[in-house]
């Protein structure tokens, strides 16, 4: 039995459907991620299952009950907010003791609970501070906090990392994962950034304008992306989707003109019910490819346009036909602008994408 | 069960309660409104036989305009108090249009000369410029009183007492306090950088001014000027002192008719006090935003 | 105060230079030199000819024997017009109605435009034309009140009279008494300001971040921990801030009394501008009122030293 059940969640506001029938299920002890760009819709499915926002049509469901009607306070839920939504005139000791009140516990109780969760996120040292006077991962440690020190049903996270830099965003990903994974509760993550999901979720929803696009394991996300969307958002550099035709399929072999060339590659046997219709999408990961010194069937050829040294990479940028490649290359493969570059797809680093986007793959 | 409301917005049932409330402030204002269209006899007729007829004998009324009339139309107005000798005349169009002028002109003259000054203050602090920000408040601070004893003798010296050019000086150093500290603090909310960036491109400190700063302050010296306008326009008790037959304003001509219980025509001074709200209940509303910057006079922004 | 008047003399005065930012940058010409300064000349030289010189010389009045009615020349007195005025039982007792008149009105101001605040806190249907009709009575002016109130006091008259009279039989005469006179004061004035303590504190109820109820509400918060731990704290400085503006505008209460009740009946409702318009306008001792002028001055600047201050506590808050 899932812990949170979406079935057919939908919100709008005015014409504007900023969530339209999302299905998904979160088991207990299962961090799922919900992850897009910036307007399609995290935040509004978060607040639903929380009940800050009402939902238009569809259920939310809760440890087994559905919760539609229930005020947040009743669906028994710890929240992070975005902004901390920290009590700004409360210390940090009376802010993480302020959801216990409710539970009407001995003052004893309280005490006990407040420093273990302070203990556990180190923040014995600052408890008799107010937010303001914390530094920004502290107050992200205390709205963590505040959120773990009761015993909800669920935890739902708004953009929890967005407002920390960059070591503090790795540290605390891992603090905070290490946290959820002995609570075995079920739990919600809104982020638009693609590490964070990719290393704290089991699964990851991919969203856009409202339509949730696929929900799978974060190497399911990247292995297997469902539509050009996904193949597109995940992965950096980003994948290239490259406009193409098949002239021919056979025996596992698709023969594609691609970049005013022509290539021939092991694919999807599903590729064979294409035939015909012509145009697909190619997709392959810039670090798909592998540098070769011949030409043949299976190879692209380009001419280098800008290189980006990433350290122990680099980010080569072609062109041919008016088409952009990107191609990482070990940084011990010499390149220069101007020079010509042939590469080979490595095998099952192939993806193909059918007229409307969608991936096309055997069951 | 009930679908349930995001906190900060409620439904009807609030808008009852803040309708009641609305009503009870809102009542004495209304009477005075209708006292405006009603006849001596309406206004002082009311019956305490039981509730029904307390209020009934409040809102049932034969309309007339004849207030406004005599506001208007009939110049003087002999209004004979308890005696004769306390027989007073009033001469309300003359008054209004002394109102109006002397408003108008000490508000604009506060306007310009207080816009520059808030700008020096705002843009290129003097030393000390809290102390002055601070001087400048008090005067508005305190009761009029306070200067007018001085003013009083002042003006009898230099013969502007009764005069309009001393009422109006003294009127816009009234505003000048108000229109410093409204101004100063609508050129604070300006970024700097637009100005910076338009030095850069070589304009004069004379052109950042007058094509950067006021075309932004504009909506706020509208707001300025219209609170300056009511203070002034309410303003007794400089008026009182130092205001002659000829210079009276409003607010002292209508203290003036009260000289006896029975004496004062109640339906003339609601129609001048009507006349004034009118336009007052509009900048109300239309201002709701600035409303609270303007009865601090500009010391609170937000 | 006089120290003050004086660096303003000079500031409005002398061209020294000055250590501004923007003027130091450029050595230009001398308008360049000394734009602050010529932008501010025009605003206090009116302030400084039609108040700052004025009050200079009434506290030099407050040091002779002067009337203003009388051919003679003042005579110095030194500081008897202070000594007289303390040794006057009738300036304690008018101090002592005004407190009791700005204590009164001035706490009902709070606790009605709390409560008005917090009921217009929410967004409801109608919203913006209620709160008009709210805000009414404070953009009316004080003789329209104290003409108006003194007609609804009227025991023959007067609607409040009436009202009282349908349950209890005989109509009141509420200015005849002085209980009745202090309260009819403290009635008409609380009703006319209780709408700027309700717009202030609504300035403070709008800054609080939505997301904190909403946290709260995850939290399971009781609405009365909610008031206190997360709205008070945000209303707790213009709650001070409207005290202190209310308490420095009520301290200067005239125009009604002057119209409803003249300070009576007997000295019942004489604050203290009422007793000081007497001193100095009817009896015309202008020394000694000088000096009365010049205890007020000090309490309001007192009085607006301190609102200023938590004005810029509450900026700095922010
Ligand atoms: N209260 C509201 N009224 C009207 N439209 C809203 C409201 N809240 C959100 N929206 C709209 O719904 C869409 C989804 O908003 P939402 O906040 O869920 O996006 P998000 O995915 O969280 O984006 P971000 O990453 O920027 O936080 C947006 O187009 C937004 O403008
Ligand atoms: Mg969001």
């Amino acid at each position: 039995m899932s812990d949170i059940k979406l079935v057919d969640l939908t919100k709008r506001f005015g014409e504007l459907a900023a969530v339209s029938k999302a299905n998904i299920e979160v088991a207990a002890g299962e961090v799922l991620c919900l992850l897009g760009p910036s307007g399609c819709g995290k935040t509004t499915t978060l607040r639903m299952i929380a009940g800050l926002e009402s939902v238009t049509e569809g259920d939310v469901w809760i440890a087994g009950k559905r919760v539609n009607d229930l005020s947040p306070a009743q669906r028994n839920i710890a929240m992070v907010f975005q902004f901390y939504a920290l009590y700004p005139s409360l210390t940090v000791a009376e802010n993480l003791a302020y959801p216990l009140h409710a539970e009407r516990l001995p003052p004893a109780e309280i005490k006990a609970r407040v420093d273990r969760v302070a203990r556990v996120l180190q923040l014995e040292s600052v408890m008799d501070r107010i937010p303001g006077r914390l530094a920004e991962g502290e107050k992200q440690r205390v709205a963590v906090g505040r959120a773990i020190v009761r015993d909800p049903t669920c935890f739902l996270f708004d953009e929890p990392l967005s407002r920390l830099d960059v070591a503090l965003r790795q540290q605390m990903r891992g603090q905070i994962k290490e946290v959820l994974s002995g609570l075995d509760k079920a739990t919600v993550i809104v982020t638009h950034d693609q590490i964070e999901a990719l290393t704290m979720a089991d699964r990851i929803a991919v969203m856009r304008d409202g339509i949730v696009e696929q929900v799978d394991t974060p190497h399911g996300i990247f292995a297997r992306p469902a539509n050009l969307f996904v193949a597109g958002f995940i992965g950096t550099p980003q994948m290239n989707l490259l406009p193409a035709r098949l002239i021919h399929y056979a025996d596992g072999l698709g023969r594609f003109a691609v970049m005013g060339q022509e290539l021939t590659v092991p694919v999807d046997p599903a590729v064979g019910r294409l035939n015909g219709t012509g145009a697909v999408t190619l997709g392959i990961r810039p670090r798909g490819f592998e540098p070769v010194a011949a030409e043949g069937a299976d190879t692209l050829k380009a001419v280098i346009d800008i290189i980006e040294p990433m350290g122990a990479e680099t980010l080569v940028h072609a062109v041919e036909s008016g088409t952009d490649l990107r191609v990482v290359f070990d940084h011990l493969v010499p390149v220069a602008p101007g020079e010509p570059i042939r590469v080979r797809i490595r095998p099952g680093q192939l993806h193909v994408f059918d007229e409307k986007g969608t991936r096309v793959h055997s069951a | 069960m009930a679908q349930r409301r995001a906190i900060g917005h409620a439904g009807w049932g609030r808008t009852i309660a803040a309708a009641i409330v609305a009503a009870i402030y809102f009542l004495p204002v209304l009477i005075i409104i209708m006292y405006a269209f009603q006849g001596r006899n309406d206004i002082l007729s009311i019956s305490a036989r039981s509730l029904g007829d307390y209020l009934e004998s409040i809102f049932s009324f034969t309309p007339t305009l004849s207030n406004f009339e005599n506001v208007f139309f009939r110049a003087n107005i002999i209004q004979a108090g308890e005696g004769a000798a306390q027989a007073t005349e009033t001469d309300f169009p003359l008054y209004f249009l002394n109102s109006v002028g002397i408003a108008g002109i000490s508000v604009i003259l506060a306007l310009v000369i207080g816009t520059l000054a808030a700008y020096g203050f705002a843009r290129f602090p003097l030393r000390g410029n809290d102390t002055y920000m601070f001087i400048i408040l008090t005067t508005r601070m305190l009761p009029p009183i306070v200067v007018t004893i001085p003013i009083f003798i002042m003006f009898q010296v230099t013969g502007l007492a009764g005069e309009y050019p001393g009422i109006i000086a003294l009127y816009t150093a009234f505003n000048l306090a108000f229109t410093v500290w409204m101004m100063k603090s609508f050129f604070e909310e300006l970024s700097p950088d637009v100005e910076d960036a338009a030095r850069m491109d070589g304009s004069s400190e004379t052109r950042v001014f007058f094509k950067i700063c006021l075309p932004q302050v504009k909506a706020g010296m509208a707001a300025t000027a219209v609170f300056g306008l009511i203070l002034t326009w309410n303003e007794l008790f400089f008026a009182l002192l130092l205001t002659s037959n000829e210079t009276r304003t409003i607010p002292p001509a209508m203290v003036r008719t009260l000289g006896g219980e029975v004496g004062a025509d109640y339906g003339l001074l609601a129609a001048i006090v009507t006349l004034f709200l009118v336009p007052v209940l509009v900048v109300t509303f239309v201002l709701q935003n600035q409303l609270l910057r303007g009865v601090t006079f500009g010391t609170i922004k937000k | 105060m006089t120290q003050a008047s004086d660096s303003m003399a000079q500031g409005a005065a002398t061209d020294r230079p000055v250590a501004n930012a923007a003027a130091a940058r450029r050595r230009g010409s001398f308008v360049e030199r000394n734009r602050g300064p010529l932008l501010v000349t025009p605003a206090l030289v009116t302030l400084f000819v039609m108040n700052i010189f004025p009050l200079m010389w009434s506290f030099g009045l407050s040091f002779y024997d002067y009337r203003l009615t009388r051919q003679d020349l003042p005579r110095f007195v030194g500081l008897d017009n202070y000594a007289r005025m303390l040794a006057d039982p009738s300036i304690w007792e008018s101090l002592q109605t005004t407190a009791l008149i700005v204590a009164g009105s001035v706490g009902l101001q709070m606790i009605l435009g709390f409560f008005m605040a917090m009921l217009f806190q929410p967004i409801f249907p109608g919203r913006r034309i209620l709160l008009m009709l709210v805000l009414a009575p404070m953009m009316l002016s004080y003789v329209a009140v104290g003409v108006f109130f003194k007609l609804f006091y009227n025991p023959n008259f007067g609607l409040i009279s009436k009202l009282i009279e349908v349950f209890q039989g005989t109509p009141p005469n509420i200015l005849g008494d002085p209980v009745g006179a202090v309260l009819g004061i403290i009635f008409a004035d609380a009703w006319m300001w209780s709408p700027f303590v309700m717009l202030l504190v609504l300035a403070g109820l709008v800054s609080v971040p939505k997301y904190l109820y909403e946290a709260s509400q995850i939290d399971r918060a009781t609405p009365w921990r909610r008031f206190w731990t997360i709205t008070f704290p945000y209303v707790r400085s213009l709650l001070l801030l409207a005290l202190l503006f209310r308490t420095i505008e009520t301290f200067k209460l005239f125009d009604t009394v002057y119209i409803i009740t003249e300070g009576g009946p007997g000295t019942a409702t004489k604050v203290i501008v009422q007793y000081l318009y007497r001193v100095s306008f009817q009896d015309f001792r202008t020394g000694e009122s000088s000096a009365i002028a010049y205890v007020i001055l000090f309490i309001v600047i007192v009085l607006t030293n301190l609102y200023l201050f938590m004005v810029k506590r509450r900026e700095q808050e922010q």
